[in-house]
């Protein structure tokens, strides 16, 4: 230990420098540094310095004292941290996340909480054949254990030379099965698939997800990031779907389908007060497109009923209107013709139950390109469908409205809509004349709200009563469900084949509404039917559609809580009530 | 005696030249490192466990997963009603269905004209014809 003062050593200037210019160390330094070094420095010294003050044994007791409060403090420190440690950290937080319920997707649900798509943890199996004992043993106890495994992809794995897949998908008791022999090399990896229980059904609605839990179609991609936000809360995400309508409505169709031999189809069933779409099909199961949404039809005569409705609404016709349709309607040099010719003047309600082309042609020519564009807009029948699925497809619109593409218009020619456009709008007519979007949100679309007017209740109540009595004595007979007031209208187009509109190809559509009486806010549910090119005859929608409506309907009722009840017309089992009477004398 | 002096006489307070302070305090550190150890020994023992049921609470909420996606394939509609057109079922038309309100009113089912022969089964297997006639007629 020294016992020198080293103050002059310290300050010795550096060689070759003359003392002049020697300058001390510490004012190289920054002002903190000297103070530390001047701290240390005094540290050091406080030996001679307390020898100089003729105290010699406090100078030792001030530095283990030093010594012991640096210790006691360093090891206080530790000691709370331990402790703190020991009793207050949150075992094992880090290896689990704040849920754990938590999924990348949520489970999918319809409106009662059956499932429609969930995620399953399943495994991967990866072999490293260097690690493996006896490789053929090992080949015997897993081919033995899950004998699902293909053995040409287990073999070229234990015989290769590398780490490699041998299956994916093993569920969790495989795993085990595998596991629980005790093998060297074999290794499980977790992976999340998005799996779909139901198969076919309901399929070109739910969409899919990509394996990095995206969703790539249908609801699966409309409400992506709303699945993924209840996932990662640990709750299921319920749509409008009721799966047993889905069901129904998939089995309905098909079977019409089958039995009229159509090359495609298309049901929707909806709640025309929420909006809410209840059940969605398309036919056949390997078409890839969700057609009721993202096919656009001519639909033919359904369209008459909005020409109709939008004449009746204007005030240009009631139930006690005439309409000539005793001979061709001349348009310039068109003639417009009946395909179930009368040959004379018709009532409001005879040009809709005798789908005269006439009377609508002369109502829509009459209200003029303005009024029936307004009435079209307000019915979305020139906009995409406002449902949720990104697939909804833009109609194809008439490019100019004059008064021959107006008596087109009129029975449905000339526009190319949608299956979800023609359901909204028949839900808008049905529902007191509000437009509700489509959605397929349980509860319906968000911020709805009311719903723009359409038409006005009067004619909503007009409409509905029509279209009951289409189904009672006039085109739409095959639809009527005993007892549950179906009312609807049908629709019959041919394609355009080759620029030319070809009867052999043709497209049979029955829009329906149940129940049509009651008063206004009714809970009423519609159901569309739309066949592409049915192969019987008549192909009209009345014979390939309309049948389908009327089993979906008495299928679906109890669903529903649609009770059955007689009216004017029919008793609660169907039956034929014999003459309508005209009580009020209002012909309504 | 000042209370300062009797701490002092107890502070040095010494056997075989070791104060019994000193002594009293290294066997409390003894006890204090032994309990420490048990404790933590026993922590680690019950964290493992927990993690373990962690873990297969985790497994078996995937076995629910996967059992719940296998209820969901056997209850989906299509297959129902399949299974259901094969074994002879389909709707019933409206004629045919009753709610609840209107049991009573229905129409009990005719009794058969053919009397049922006499016993010759022994009385140990009583038969009940009333029984059966009321199920039958109830039956729709």
């Amino acid at each position: 230990m020294s016992v020198q003062d080293h103050r002059a050593h310290f300050h010795r200037p550096a060689p070759g420098i003359p003392a002049s210019q020697g300058r001390p160390f510490g004012a190289t330094l920054s002002p903190w540094l000297r103070l530390f070094a001047g701290g240390v420095w005094w540290i050091e010294h406080a030996f001679e310095r307390a020898r100089a003050d003729g105290r010699p044994e406090e100078d030792t007791r001030v530095r283990i004292f030093l010594v012991m409060v640096v210790f006691s403090v360093v090891f206080s420190g530790l000691a709370i941290g331990a402790i703190h440690s020991a009793l207050f950290a949150d075992r094992g937080a880090a290896g689990r996340s704040a849920n754990p319920n938590a999924l990348e997707r949520a489970d999918l649900v319809d409106r009662n909480g059956a499932l429609l798509a969930t995620n399953i943890g399943y495994y991967s199996l990866y072999i490293h054949p260097a690690e493996v004992w006896d490789r053929r043993q090992a080949m015997a106890d897993i081919r033995r254990a899950v004998p699902r495994l293909s053995a040409n992809r287990l073999r070229t794995a234990m015989f290769g030379d590398r780490r490699a897949l041998v299956a994916q998908g093993l569920t969790p008791n495989e795993r085990r099965a595998i596991h629980a022999l005790a093998l060297g090399g074999v290794e499980f990896e977790a992976e999340d698939l998005r799996a779909y229980p139901l198969g076919t059904s309901a399929q070109h609605l739910i969409g899919a997800s990509d394996t990095g839990g995206v969703g790539t179609s249908g609801v699966e991609l409309a409400f992506n990031d709303e699945i993924r936000a209840a996932g990662a809360a640990g709750r299921e995400f319920p749509i409008s779907i009721d799966l047993r309508v889905q069901g129904v409505l998939e089995n309905e169709l098909a079977a019409a389908a089958i039995a009229n031999g159509s090359k495609g189809a298309v049901g929707i069933v909806t709640n025309v007060m929420t909006g809410e779409v209840l059940g969605m099909a398309s036919y056949p199961a390997t078409t890839t497109k969700n057609q009721a949404v993202s096919a656009v039809y001519e639909m033919g005569s359904v369209f008459k009923t909005f020409t109709i409705a939008a004449a009746v609404d204007t005030g240009r016709a009631d139930m006690n209107t005439m309409i000539d349709a005793s001979e061709a309607f001349m348009v310039g040099k068109r003639a417009i013709k009946d395909f179930h010719a009368t040959n004379r003047v018709l009532s409001l309600e005879e040009v809709y139950l005798h789908s005269s082309n006439i009377g609508t042609s002369r109502l829509a020519v009459g209200m003029g390109g303005a009024t029936m564009r307004d009435y079209f807009t307000r019915f979305g029948l020139l906009t995409a469908a406002p449902i949720e699925l990104k697939e909804s497809a833009r109609p194809i619109r008439p490019r100019e409205w004059s008064d021959t593409t107006l008596a087109s218009l009129s029975f449905g020619y000339g526009i190319s809509i949608t299956p979800a456009q023609m359901s909204a709008a028949m839900g808008a007519l049905t529902n007191g004349g509000r437009y509700i979007p489509l959605s397929l949100r349980r509860g319906g679309a968000l911020n709805r709200g009311e719903g723009r007017r359409v038409v006005s209740e009067q004619t909503s109540q007009t409409m509905l009563e029509l279209m009951r009595r289409n189904v009672v004595r006039g085109s739409g007979t095959h639809a009527d469900a005993a007892g549950l007031r179906v009312g609807g209208k049908t629709g019959s187009a041919n394609k355009l084949v080759n620029g030319r509109y070809d009867a052999s190809h043709a497209v049979g559509t029955f829009a329906a509404v149940f129940p049509a009486d009651g008063p206004v806010g009714t809970q009423r549910y519609s159901i569309l039917i739309l066949m592409d090119e049915p192969q019987t005859y008549p192909r009209t929608g009345g014979f390939v559609a309309a049948p389908a409506v009327g089993n979906i309907a008495n299928r679906i009722a109890p669903f529903l809580g649609v009770q059955r009840r007689a009216d004017a017309y029919s008793t609660a089992l169907g039956d034929k009530v014999p003459a309508f009477q005209d009580v009020e004398g209002d012909g309504r | 005696m000042t209370a300062g002096l009797m701490f002092k006489r107890v502070f040095d307070w010494k056997i075989r030249g070791v104060r019994w302070v000193e002594i009293i305090g290294g066997l409390l550190v003894a006890v204090m490192v032994l309990s420490v150890y048990i404790a933590k020994a026993a922590a680690a023992r019950e964290g493992s466990q927990i993690s373990e049921l962690e873990s297969q609470i985790a497994e078996n909420r995937q076995r629910v997963r996967l059992l719940n996606a296998e209820i969901s394939r056997l209850e989906q509609p299509a297959r129902l009603e399949a299974l259901s057109r094969a074994a002879g079922l389909g709707p019933v038309t409206a004629r045919r269905q009753a709610t609840e309100a209107q049991l009573p009113a229905l129409q009990a089912m005719p009794q058969p004209a053919v009397p049922v022969p006499a016993a010759t089964v022994p009385a140990a297997a009583p038969a009940d014809p009333v029984g059966d006639a009321k199920l039958e007629g109830q039956a729709l």
